[in-house]
């Protein structure tokens, strides 16, 4: 058993803390507040230091392939609340495609993402509750797949060439790429103001090739595209919630009041080490669920945990951080209320905790 | 015995007696009235939240004319005098509709000017608060003193023509668009904390005041407020100098109930009921059909009636003018915590949905579980924190000894 960082993982964690720092500096946060939460600028310094190919083979110019690596982009992401969305681009398509494609057309989106451009994904459907049984059909005839449907909260799909969609259809579960011109795309303004669409598919046709998984493997596919989005999603949530818990940290040990520092306060302090305890067990079934996903394709329970942990710290840390830093915790001159939102969106994007709990309850008892 | 029983299990009613339904009633109609499309409308744009706008000043003085202000003052004063059930009633049922009724200025500054104003104040600002005409914003916090309120700075010093004030207040929501400030400041640098504390009424429009915004989390705009060298008659003076204190506290249980009136939690929950009752998940099932949708509904709902009851309870033993601390305080804990667990199981409810913003498309229930969650956390340390409030559950409820 090693729980233990590789050193080139630490190393990772340090540099990217360095250019996130002087880059999510509140001025330029600021600039993304109310419009398009997207910054170009950041995701090219990203690409030209290399880290978007961060748990990508190096044979695609990646730094090889480890999911522990790219949870560790999304947790500084989170931690510093990075004006970029990046789930449905590194995670859904570059990881799927890696995984289950043999087409050197889609391989090559792997490449194009590393350098800096968008690909994303439109899994989610407006009240599905099932996202590995999609609504949206795919009608196959000869070579020819006919799509229609309805995605929402797909990322930045207004910057995307090509999207991934998940449909269903005679041959079962399939993942395909459809070029975003085909479709209609409309712009939703979500909590967080993160840049996220909704994605119609009327009649979209397309190519049998730009299925990007072999012939039956579509919802394996989907499968693992849905649980290391979970994953991800739930370094995301670290990130959020380790930088709520050290901004509790600092202020109540500054803020006095009845003259003395809050963090003095018994109840103060004991709220904030159960934030501290929550992030801990988050951390590791974060980790666990990274590495397992490495080695094996399906590991849904896994996933789910650390879906759970991050949706229920997500909630409790971030009430938690609001209360104990009174009113200014509320101002939007400060920096908490930014991570408030984003928490939010970790906690209920692919699946809440009550949802992912009645689905880990189905596992356990089914195989007995 | 068994008899006995029967008679005391008749006599005991939890529910709201004929008179009282049919206040509410009436009530419900009179504001379904008020809330017209022009208004509804106004409310909905983030500026106007919490009133202010030219609809919200036509629904206030419509108020006052047909005799809704003042519910809770002596009808000596020009109040109708309704008891604490009727002024509970009649919170839940404002609270319900969304309109912003500025309970602070009507139901606490106002009846503690009638009683206690200057013959000035008596009659040019009790007058018009009944009228619907004047608001007042609340200037207690300050950067610096939050929870230990008493440890206030602003300061007014006595002069000759009056009391020269001088300082700054923080979150002094409503300034922006309030005829006065109700402000607490020092008078008395020698004594304890709260016992040189004194209250005035500053008009707004006075050359030293100023204001800057604060925007929050919740999108309700607060503000920063300023005096510099503000001269007030002494008039301007409520209560007796170096005795603010007491009128501070003096309406807080009644004010801490109302913040936690279980009315629009209520409202919400049924709101999120139907529309999960209509929302179809596939061919054959709707949300509704879910076991965790179930589950979640009725978490909310068996906490939705412990409010009620707490807050039916409180409210009954005022109506015998007794005060029970530590329930008080039960009621402002639970509440303000139920809020924040209520709102997150509804919004796991409709999922994602619930994050989309009002302009949105495919946005749900005019976004309110949006708006909702982002604004539950001011009432944990507003009102008098949690942690306090909790102290006060441990000394007064449960005798035991001081904490620190
Ligand atoms: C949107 C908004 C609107 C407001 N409107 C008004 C208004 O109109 N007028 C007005 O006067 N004020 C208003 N307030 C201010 C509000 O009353 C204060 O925020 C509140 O009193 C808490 O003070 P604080 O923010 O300074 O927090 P602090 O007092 O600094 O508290 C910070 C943390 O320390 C904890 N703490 C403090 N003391 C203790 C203790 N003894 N034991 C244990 N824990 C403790 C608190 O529980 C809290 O978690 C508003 C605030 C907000 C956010």
């Amino acid at each position: 058993m090693d729980f233990s960082e590789l050193s080139h993982q630490s190393e990772i964690r340090d540099s990217l803390d360095k250019i996130l720092i002087e880059q999510c500096i509140t001025e330029n946060l600021k600039k993304f507040d109310d419009k398009f939460k997207h910054d170009e600028e950041l995701l090219s310094l990203l690409a030209t230091n290399g880290y978007l190919g961060l748990g990508i083979k190096e044979k695609y110019g990646g730094t090889g392939e480890n999911l522990y690596d790219l949870g560790i982009l999304f947790e500084k992401l989170g931690y510093h609340a990075a004006p970029l969305s990046l789930i449905g681009c590194l995670v859904d398509v570059a990881q799927t495609i890696q995984k289950f494609s043999d087409d050197e057309r889609h391989l090559s989106l792997i490449t194009s993402i590393i350098e800096g451009n968008i690909h994303t994904s439109a899994i989610l459907e407006p009240l599905n509750q099932d996202p590995e049984n999609p609504r949206t059909k795919a009608e196959i005839t000869g070579n020819q797949l006919t799509i229609t449907g309805t995605k929402y909260l797909s990322e930045l799909a207004s910057k995307s060439k090509n999207i991934l969609v998940s449909v269903n259809s005679h041959e079962g579960v399939l993942l395909v790429l459809v070029d975003s011109n085909k479709t209609d795309i409309s712009e939703l303004r979500t909590t967080a103001n993160s840049p996220s669409f909704k994605v119609d598919l009327n009649s979209v046709c397309v190519d049998r090739s730009s299925i990007i998984h072999t012939e039956g493997r579509g919802l394996e596919a989907l499968r693992y595209l849905i649980q290391i989005n979970m994953v991800m999603r739930s370094y995301l949530a670290l990130g959020v919630t380790e930088k709520m818990t050290s901004l509790i940290a600092a202020y109540t040990s500054e803020r006095k009041q009845f003259d003395r520092v809050i963090a003095s306060f018994q109840a103060v302090s004991h709220r904030a080490a159960d934030c501290f305890i929550d992030l801990e067990c988050l951390r590791l079934v974060n980790q666990q669920a990274a590495i397992n996903l490495n080695s094996n394709l399906d590991c849904e329970n896994d996933a789910l945990v650390a879906k759970i942990w991050a949706s229920n710290a997500a909630h409790k840390i971030s009430y938690s951080a609001q209360h104990l830093h009174g009113g200014i915790g509320a101002d939007k001159d400060y920096l908490l209320w930014r991570y408030c939102l984003l928490a939010k969106e970790c906690e209920l994007i692919n699946g809440s905790s009550s949802q992912n709990i009645e689905r880990l309850g189905l596992n356990i008892t089914s195989n007995q | 015995m068994r008899k006995q029983d029967e008679i005391l299990v008749a006599e005991m009613l939890i529910q709201l007696n004929a008179k009282q339904a049919k206040l509410k009633s009436e009530l419900q109609e009179y504001f379904e009235g008020l809330m017209t499309p022009a208004l509804k409308a106004e409310l909905n744009n983030p500026n106007h939240f919490e009133g202010g706008g030219p609809e919200f000043k036509n629904a206030m003085q419509t108020m006052g004319a047909d005799g809704w202000i003042g519910l809770s003052w002596k009808k000596e004063l020009g109040g109708k005098e309704l008891s604490p059930m009727e002024q509970y009633i009649f919170v839940e049922t404002v609270m319900r509709t969304g309109f912003p009724f500025p309970f602070l200025t009507t139901e606490s500054v106002g009846p503690m000017i009638a009683e206690n104003g200057s013959d000035w104040a008596k009659e040019e600002i009790a007058t018009k608060i009944l009228q619907g005409k004047l608001i007042f914003a609340i200037g207690y916090s300050e950067p610096n003193s939050g929870t230990d309120l008493a440890s206030l700075k602003t300061k007014a010093i006595k002069e000759k023509d009056g009391y020269l004030i001088n300082g700054q207040k923080m979150w002094t929501s409503l300034a922006n668009f309030s005829d006065y400030i109700w402000l607490a400041t020092r008078t008395d640098f020698e004594v304890k904390n709260h016992k040189g504390i004194s209250i005035f009424i500053v008009p707004t429009d006075d050359q030293g005041f100023s204001m800057s915004a604060i925007n929050t989390l919740g999108d309700v705009r607060t503000n920063a407020t300023f005096y510099d060298n503000i001269l007030v008659p002494d008039s301007y003076l409520v209560g007796k100098l170096n005795e603010g204190w007491s009128l501070i506290t003096s309406q807080l249980n009644l004010e801490r109930l109302a913040l936690v009136n279980h009315g629009p939690v209520e409202e919400l929950y049924n709101n999120v009921l139907n529309l999960a009752h209509q929302t179809k998940i596939n061919k054959d099932q709707y949300l509704t059909d879910l076991s965790w949708v179930k589950h979640n509904l009725a978490q909310v709902y068996s906490g939705i009636e412990a409010l009620k009851l707490i807050c039916w309870k409180q409210t009954w033993i005022m109506e015998s003018d007794q005060l029970n601390m530590a329930e008080a305080s039960v009621a402002k804990v639970y509440g303000s915590e139920f809020f924040i667990e209520a709102y997150r199981l509804l919004m796991e409810i409709m999922g994602e949905l619930s994050l989309l913003k009002n302009e949105s498309e495919l946005s749900i229930l005019n976004a309110k579980l949006e708006r909702m969650y982002r604004t539950a956390s001011i009432l944990t340390f507003g009102g008098g924190t949690n942690e306090v409030q909790r102290d006060i559950i441990a000394m007064a409820g449960l005798l035991m000894p001081r904490t620190r």
